[in-house]
């Protein structure tokens, strides 16, 4: 275009900056003329962690002139899916858009590259935790921006009281308010968190894990897989389903389930959060969000909830991660701005802000940035946070990694896992009918 | 409307004790029969109505009766009433509504005109066809009409995708069809004679539809008009797929995606929502019901 | 010459004797008043229906074309048959209830005193009014595992609780009530509307020749509200079987895929797995299992119609 009029901020700015210039001759150019740029975050359902999200976007906003445009978009009613999914279809809508686990992966082919903004975020934070990377860089390349907001951590919410009583485990002792992990913890295993299911079934207070087919069931028992080295598809997309280590987990699995409530088949996101919430349960697998919501409407259960790693397993620790990100679709007529902006919002300062706004339920997918003193002044009770974070004896997974992601997306999303689990606890499958099943689900998850 | 009464009387003057007897049976069957389906089909908005009145505190306590309410309040109304946010959902439901049913109607008058008193090739076919729009499924439809009006956009340069209007224009898919069947009906019952003697005396065909057809036909075009603002109103799949920001959302999405934060529920407010939601189709049913049924008489069974 | 064709087009049998010029231009008066009904029509269901035929040939990733290999792949999985299965199930199980009900309900609400039917009536369509994707979030709290309102009244009266949506035969169940809840008014209300268009000479006469309420219900209104009945159920059908906010809301098609429809399954794969093309196909295969019973259903229509016109002329 008009290359002599191109100012230094134009330069930086790429295409808006063309546009600006545009405008200052008085010639406005379409939709996106005036450095436009317009953005669909999730919708953060801690009240007012949105604030903060859009006090960030907004300070950069003025310091580049550029018309910001920002929409809160909800998970619910699949209405970030159906968001991305449709303006992944029309090649328009937003300029950034956040998607979690899978959607950076699925839609690699229609989002611009980010290695160039992961290069220099990464030189300054340090590297992400491992499963930011698997989903976040599924060619190769840096398909999405790790995003703070929704991003989270899915192990234990367990109540103190109930877990000592009738189970005689001290969480304390073992994940204490004031500083790491005792050497106790390594007693959290499994079947430790088995016989202490089966004695709080039996006082009448059931563990809370879902076998359901919605994301926290899923990462739950992908956890429990992991920790039994049990693995459906490798990394080269050969199906291994059918191994001794499938079969261990599963038996397991029939084992806990048996101490589960009636209906835990039919459980969904929030079934585990009513549970804690309801004083039924002892424990549940979940991010903060159930303590929260309990602090309001329960607050008797809420002081008594403690939040701490999974259970270890013959092959290691492995706490469940569900990382959200913001990705700039490959269609947008502003990358460069989005890019910016994308770069100021992953500094440590802006993450800090982001965390304490969403009163810790967010963990930013750096590995530097797990040491915020919000984690550490939540409450009460005080220190449920403390070991809320990636701490160093975990590892951390996504249900159904190291599958190639395709492939991987196919087997979360369709919660072949808990399926399995299902057919055997509820459709009376045996062991080896429920694997030979999820082969031949596998088999049709190949499909190019 | 008064032909239901007439077996009553009849049984009257049957006047034996023992026919009175049996017809006295039989109503306070009736109504007994009636008041189980009422408890049936009332029991879910009672539910909420019980719900929406609770605080929070109350709703996540699991003792007590649930069906009742033990401190009352209204702070989930309140607190609906008073959000910006929620009367703009209202408003932009509406907005649709009003001219979804606009163009509906329009539509399907036109056509159910033609069709139930003009012939021209193809129009039977058309008359019976019209119904099979429905077989195409909201489901299969979306992403398509995604990529329409992306290209609707790169024509014109207007945004269609994320505004409200959008949905004035997909909606009469799923109104048009069922109204104009409708109005074929209503309008074949009315007589012949009352067209020939209207271009007897020299009215065009328009003037015709306007001066004689309309007005006959009011109760068909009052229960064709409420069919389109109950499914407009009630739409789910479309809004949540063609809208995106807060400002453009209408109810029933709005409430489900505000008010439901990842697994977070805020039941009260919910359940005042969606009683809110019901408030004004209920009122317009409470007030033309008498009319939407009279339409339907004639323009149901003679379709 | 709006006169002409307006006279042509109210008295159309002797206006096709007339002359072809006249008939030609009432033709064509006829055609542009359903022009913006057949524009509607073509451009947002057709048009996107086979965009979406298109969209089922396609592979995964939407860069090649694979003939019918989507739908031969369809067909060997296990849960499509499921799927179909339960779609039939559940459609026919909801449309079958809702219509029994309905006509039940317009039976007794017919005979009661004018005076109290509006009542009544208003109080049994509630229902139908009430969006369904409200109506459905606080069924689903009622059937709620930890809080259920229901599992409270069974219990109160001596029963076990239920896994409403746990078990997958409850979980049909579950489903079918709910959409039987909302559909059966609109049941209600039409076959009220063609039962006081029933003429009261019918009944009279069939009195007078001794028939019994259940024969007039038999002779007299059966075949008197045929019509309406076909119509209304294959509306009903056809909104049932293409339901999705029910089933999404209340179970998302757990346990087990038990309780899947074609519109949920569509869902799951084609956006919530990314496959477009093959959940196009799966929303595609609606549209010859309705389409069989629609031409079924209309023809029969059509032919009771015209022998009505026939007896009146």
């Amino acid at each position: 275009m008009t290359k002599w009029h191109l100012s230094r901020r134009s330069l930086l700015l790429g295409a808006s900056g063309v546009a600006v210039a545009g405008a200052m001759l008085g010639r406005p150019r379409g939709a996106y003329a005036a450095g436009k740029l317009s953005v669909g975050f999730w919708d953060h359902w801690v009240p007012g962690a949105n604030d903060t999200l859009t006090r960030l976007c907004r300070e950069w906003a003025a310091k580049e002139k550029i018309d910001l445009t920002i929409d809160y978009i909800p998970s619910q009613g699949n209405k970030l899916l159906l968001t991305i999914a449709a303006e992944a279809q029309a090649r328009s809508g937003h300029d950034i858009l956040a998607m979690n686990t899978w959607l950076p992966g699925s839609h690699a082919e229609r989002l611009e590259p980010v290695d160039d903004v992961m290069k220099d975020v990464l030189a300054k934070n340090g590297p992400t935790n491992p499963v930011v990377e698997y989903l976040g860089k599924p060619d190769g390349h840096w398909r999405a921006v790790p995003a703070t907001p929704g991003s989270q951590m899915k192990g234990p919410a367990s109540r103190i009281d109930l877990l000592e009583e009738h189970a005689g485990i001290d969480i304390l002792a073992m994940y204490p308010p004031d500083g790491p992990a005792t050497p106790a913890a390594e007693q959290w295993t499994w079947d430790a968190l088995l016989a202490a299911a089966e004695k709080c079934h039996k006082a009448g207070f059931p563990f809370g894990i879902g076998l359901g087919t919605t994301s926290d069931n899923v990462d739950t028992w992908g956890s429990l897989f992991h920790a039994f080295g049990a693995r459906l598809v490798d990394e080269k997309g050969n199906i291994v389903v059918k191994s001794d280590a499938t079969r261990a987990a599963l038996e397991f699995a029939k084992k806990l389930a048996a101490f589960l409530p009636g209906d835990a088949i039919a459980w969904d996101d929030g079934s585990n959060n009513r549970w804690l919430i309801s004083g039924k349960g002892a424990l549940i697998f979940n991010p903060p969000s159930a303590w929260a919501v309990a602090k309001r409407d329960a607050p008797q259960v809420a002081e008594k909830v403690w939040h701490h790693p999974a259970p270890t397993g013959p092959k290691g620790r492995f706490g469940p991660y569900l990382p959200y990100y913001w990705a700039i679709w490959s269609f947008s007529p502003n990358k460069s701005a989005a890019k910016s902006l994308l770069a100021h919002l992953s500094t440590r300062e802006a993450a800090e802000q982001l965390v304490a706004a969403s009163q810790g339920y967010d963990i930013p997918g750096y590995l530097s940035f797990n040491d915020f003193k919000t984690w550490n002044e939540e409450g009460p009770p005080r220190g449920t946070l403390r070991h809320y974070p990636p701490t160093k004896d975990q590892i951390l997974s996504i249900a159904a990694a190291p599958a190639p992601h395709k492939i991987a997306e196919q087997i979360y999303n369709q919660a072949t896992i808990t399926k399995m689990i299902a057919r055997i606890v509820q459709g009376g499958d045996s062991i080896d009918k429920a694997i030979a099943w999820a082969e031949s689900e596998l088999e049709g998850f190949m499909r190019g | 409307m008064s032909r239901p009464e007439m077996a009553a009387p009849g049984a009257e003057k049957a006047a034996t004790g023992d026919l009175r007897r049996q017809r006295r049976w039989a109503l306070w069957s009736a109504y007994a029969c009636l008041g189980l389906f009422c408890v049936f089909f009332l029991a879910p908005p009672i539910y909420a109505l019980v719900t929406s009145l609770k605080t929070s505190q109350e709703i996540a306590a699991l003792e007590g009766n649930p069906w009742l309410v033990r401190d009352p309040t209204l702070a989930n109304y309140a607190a609906l009433l008073g959000s910006s946010t929620f009367l703009r959902f209202f408003w932009n439901s509406a907005k649709v509504a009003v001219i979804v049913v606009a163009v509906t109607m329009v539509i399907a008058t036109l056509a159910a005109f033609s069709l139930a008193r003009m012939r021209f090739f193809g129009s039977t076919a058309l008359a019976t066809g019209v119904f099979l729009t429905y077989l195409i499924p909201e489901t299969l439809l979306f992403i398509p009409l995604f990529q329409i009006f992306t290209w609707l956009r790169d024509l014109t340069g207007i945004e269609f995708i994320n505004r409200w209007w959008i949905l004035c224009i997909v909606y009469p898919t799923l109104t048009v069809p069922f109204c104009t069947w409708i109005l074929i009906g209503y309008f074949s019952s009315i007589p012949k004679e009352l067209d020939e003697a209207a271009i007897v005396d020299g009215a065009s065909t328009l003037q015709l539809l306007l001066k004689v057809f309309l007005p006959v036909a009011l109760p068909g075009l009052i229960a064709a008009t409420i069919f389109a603002f109950t499914v407009s109103w009630a739409q789910f799949l479309y809004p949540l797929a063609f809208t995106t920001s807060l400002d453009q959302l209408v109810l029933p999405v709005g409430i489900v995606t505000n008010l439901i934060k990842g697994d977070v529920f805020n039941w009260g407010q919910i359940m005042a929502g969606a009683l809110l939601t019901a408030a004004p189709p209920v009122l317009l049913y409470a007030f033309l019901m008498d009319y939407y049924i009279a339409g339907l008489t004639a323009g149901a069974t003679k379709g | 010459m709006a006169q002409a064709a307006a006279i042509g087009g109210a008295l159309e049998e002797r206006g096709a004797s007339r002359g072809g010029g006249l008939a030609r231009r009432r033709a064509r008066i006829a055609f542009l008043l359903c022009l913006p009904l057949i524009v509607l029509v073509l451009a947002l269901v057709i048009y996107p229906a086979f965009y979406s035929l298109h969209l089922a040939t396609l592979n995964k990733s939407m860069t090649r074309f694979v003939g019918l290999a989507n739908f031969a792949f369809l067909f060997k999985r296990e849960t499509f048959w499921m799927v179909v299965e339960q779609s039939v199930i559940f459609a026919v199980g909801a449309v079958v209830f809702k219509a029994l009900i309905g006509f039940v309900l317009a039976h007794l609400v017919h005979r009661l005193p004018q005076r109290g039917q509006r009542a009544w009536r208003g109080m049994l369509l509630v229902p139908w009014v009430i969006p369904p994707a409200m109506s459905t979030l606080v069924w689903w709290w009622m059937y709620e595992p930890s809080y259920s309102a229901l599992n409270w009244l069974l219990a109160g009266m001596g029963f076990a609780p239920v896994a409403w949506l746990g078990d997958p035969y409850w979980a049909r169940f579950a489903v079918i009530l709910v959409n039987v809840w909302y559909g059966a008014p609109f049941f209600m209300i039409m076959y009220l509307a063609a039962l006081k268009s029933v003429p009261a000479e019918l009944y009279e006469s069939a009195e007078i020749d001794g028939a019994n309420a259940w024969q007039k219900l038999i002779y007299v209104t059966l075949p008197m509200l045929r019509n309406i009945i076909a119509i209304t159920v294959l509306f009903s059908l056809i909104v049932t079987f293409a339901n999705f906010d029910i089933v999404r809301i209340l179970t998302a098609g757990g346990p087990r895929d038990m309780t899947h429809v074609f519109a949920t399954w569509a869902f799951k794969l084609g956006i919530e797995s990314n496959d477009i093309p093959l959940g196009a196909c799966v929303s595609l295969f609606m549209f010859p299992i309705l389409g069989f019973a629609a031409v079924f259903i209309l023809r029969d229509v059509h032919r009771r119609s015209r022998e009505l016109a026939g007896v009146a002329a």
